[in-house]
């Protein structure tokens, strides 16, 4: 039984490569690196390190071979007999791929589910889309499953170098359930341990975006205001855990409303988020969770989004806006989009800008708690400059 | 991850020191914290080794300082390196340093006899400070020549300063990875409230003066007492690792930038020197 996995990154290898093998499939991975293909053929196998605190487990992926993408042939015979095929190639590099994955699935005698590992809402879809448009007509690609996939794992580090013989080692926090898209999938469905089968997987979708990642934008925007590198540092801050436990319980209401609140979770489960953002051993940087903003505040998003949904369940979701309001003064000098943002803002003002980017009207409540918050959070002084305090708005 | 401190027992003299808390913090994510109390062993030089990915010199003793020179020389990491902790120990060689950076520092006289200092006096007061002191230890305000019959030279070189008459509240600055932290208090600080003081905003002057000590020193961790005289400000003293005392959250800053430091030199060793290292141990 094999699995063809396209991408051989850390989600690739460090997740879906772990959970694939522990379900018992023997891993061909399809990469674009040289380097890495003609490593993982010669030593075989790699290390994934699943880290909280000082606890670590190690598994050992074994019996892995890997096909350079440029070796057309090899890649499609790899697609051809897989019994699941995997996509972790970035949600950006969905469309380079699907001539491949098109022409795998014409080579293909029986059905196959893909799973589009990417973080990218429905991936699965915008993935059966840029493969159709280079299928012939008339090809039945109803006969094939394409699922996005809600990956709860983080896998922050590659440690190791190719060019030696020594296994990589991927390091990543220990959850390994991911939920599929059930309604996208065709027979037979692949069993696979923590493999959760949704019906209704938007719901999931927004069940992630609006609390998990809520908190995570929100440790991670207030934490850059208040100096920190990394999220573990951030939630260990009494101002900022308090923040994103309260945007987490205001994504959770707007959720329990629409989808009840046994769906949304209760306090168990935030509590269960906080202890993964204090988790020092996967060293998740407050700049990489922070990065490109304007994707993050847009109208749908983990922020604005969380907030909508909040708002429309009778609740004023102060925490979110506020972390909405510290990701309008995001500054990161090697981020080009948050560059790009604040660029914007400079330019023509914090208004049209809000519109644009979030869908947000500077007079409606939202827009008025957002600015509110902005204008409290500006310091256009310098971009090192330390907010000591979120209440006082005391800076270094 | 393993770091190594450098200590001196401070069970005794202070009992306010931020660094338990950082040792706290730094064992909660995981990090493998040692603290070395070199006064406290008897140490095989040819046996120093490099044993953990970062090195933080908290101890000024001069066998911590000697122990932090060992172990640079052995290509350890250190996060305050011996160089720079031994040349602002000796305040003769940090402010030639400072004032050809550019920072302002006042008049400065050294003298080995207390008498060649009397001409100075005609000029206004002096501070007299002990050449290699710290913590404020030492220091005394002299008006008179008749006073410098009662100064001491047998410590070694006499440090003195021109004396400029102080307004308004103590300045620290502290730099922790980069970040600037200002903390006023009142001098002398005869309690722990008034040590902690109170932070403020940094104005860009004061910047400017902490980023050209750290760009001289080649520093991004250090402490600077700042007084203001007549609007304008005059840096009197550096410290390689002060107390952080009155810059909130100071243990969980330094905590998150010992552990960045300690990545660092982590994420530059491939993983077979892991793994060599791994063997040697076993």
């Amino acid at each position: 039984m094999k699995a063809a996995i396209i991408g051989s990154g850390r989600i690739g290898c460090g997740f879906a490569g772990e959970r694939l093998a522990a379900a018992g499939y023997e891993l061909v991975f399809i990469a674009r690196n040289a380097s890495m293909v003609a490593h993982l053929n010669r030593v075989k196998r790699y290390r994934v390190t699943l880290a909280q605190g000082r606890t670590r487990t190690e598994r050992v992926v074994e019996g892995v071979r890997a096909v350079d993408i440029a070796d057309r042939a090899a890649a499609v015979a790899a697609l051809a007999e897989a019994a699941i095929i995997v996509t972790a190639v970035g949600a950006n590099s969905l469309e380079s791929i699907a001539p491949l994955v098109a022409e795998g699935l014409q080579a293909r005698v029986t059905p196959v589910n893909l799973f589009t590992f990417e973080n990218v809402a429905d991936g699965g879809e915008v993935l059966r889309q840029a493969v159709a448009r280079h299928l012939p007509q008339g090809f039945a690609l109803g006969r094939f499953g394409f699922s996005g996939t809600l990956v709860s794992r983080a896998v922050t580090q590659q440690v190791g170098d190719t060019s030696c013989d020594e296994p990589l080692e991927f390091i990543g926090d220990p959850p390994a359930d991911f939920v599929v898209d059930g309604r996208r999938l065709v027979e037979p469905v692949p069993a696979i341990p923590s493999m959760v089968v949704a019906e209704n997987f938007a719901a999931w979708m927004q069940r992630k975006l609006f609390i998990f990642s809520a908190g995570h934008a929100t440790c991670a925007y207030l934490g850059h205001l208040k100096g920190y590198r990394y999220i573990h540092s951030a939630i260990r801050d009494g101002e900022i855990r308090a923040a994103v436990l309260e945007a987490m319980r205001e994504g959770q209401q707007g959720l329990a409303a629409v989808y009840g609140e046994e769906f949304a979770g209760g306090a168990a489960h935030l509590a269960e988020i906080v202890e993964r953002f204090g988790n020092a051993a996967i060293n998740d940087p407050v700049s990489r969770v922070a990065r490109d903003p304007s994707r993050k505040l847009s109208s749908g998003d983990r922020l604005m989004g969380a907030a909508r949904l909040a708002a429309k369940a009778g609740v004023h979701p102060r925490q979110l806006l506020l972390a909405a309001a510290a990701a309008y003064c995001f500054h990161d000098p090697a981020d080009a989009h948050a560059a790009k943002l604040q660029e914007e803002i400079r330019v023509s003002g914090l208004n049209p800008t809000l519109q644009r980017v979030s869908g947000v009207k500077a007079g409606e409540r939202l827009g008025r708690t957002l600015v509110g918050g902005w204008q409290r959070l500006a310091h256009p002084w310098h971009a090192d400059s330390v907010l000591l305090s979120l209440t006082k708005i005391v800076w270094a | 991850m393993k770091v190594g401190i450098l200590m001196m027992d401070y069970s005794q003299t202070r009992r306010h020191s931020v660094m338990p808390d950082v040792v706290d913090i730094l064992t909660d994510w995981g990090v493998t914290v040692d603290l070395i109390y070199p006064e406290q062993q008897l140490i095989d030089v040819g046996n120093i080794r490099v044993e953990h990915d970062l090195y933080v010199l908290k101890a000024s003793s001069p066998l911590a300082m000697s122990m932090a020179g060992a172990l640079h020389a052995i290509n350890a990491t250190v996060i305050n390196p011996y160089p720079v902790a031994a040349t602002l120990r000796d305040k003769i060689v940090s402010e030639r340093v400072l004032r050809a950076a550019g920072v302002p520092t006042p008049e400065t006289f050294v003298c080995d006899r207390a008498e060649h200092l009397a001409p100075l006096l005609a000029h206004g007061p002096l501070v007299i400070k002990p050449y290699r002191g710290s913590r404020g230890k030492g220091v005394q305000v002299i008006w008179d020549a008749d006073e410098l019959d009662e100064i001491a030279s047998n410590d070694g070189p006499l440090f003195a300063q021109r004396y400029y008459k102080p307004e308004g509240l103590d300045r620290k600055i502290y730099c922790i990875g980069g970040q600037i932290f200002g903390v006023e208090r009142v001098w002398p600080a005869l309690t722990y409230e008034a040590k902690v003081g109170r932070p403020f905003t940094i104005t860009p002057e004061l910047r400017d003066i902490t980023l050209r000590c750290a760009r001289a020193f080649g520093v991004d961790l250090l402490g600077l007492d700042v007084i203001l005289s007549d609007g304008k400000p005059y840096v009197v003293d550096v410290n390689s690792f002060p107390g952080f005392k009155g810059v909130p959250d100071a243990a969980l800053r330094l905590a998150d930038y010992i552990f960045s430091a300690a990545e660092r030199p982590r994420k530059a060793r491939p993983a077979h020197v892991h793994a060599a290292h791994a063997e040697l141990r076993q």
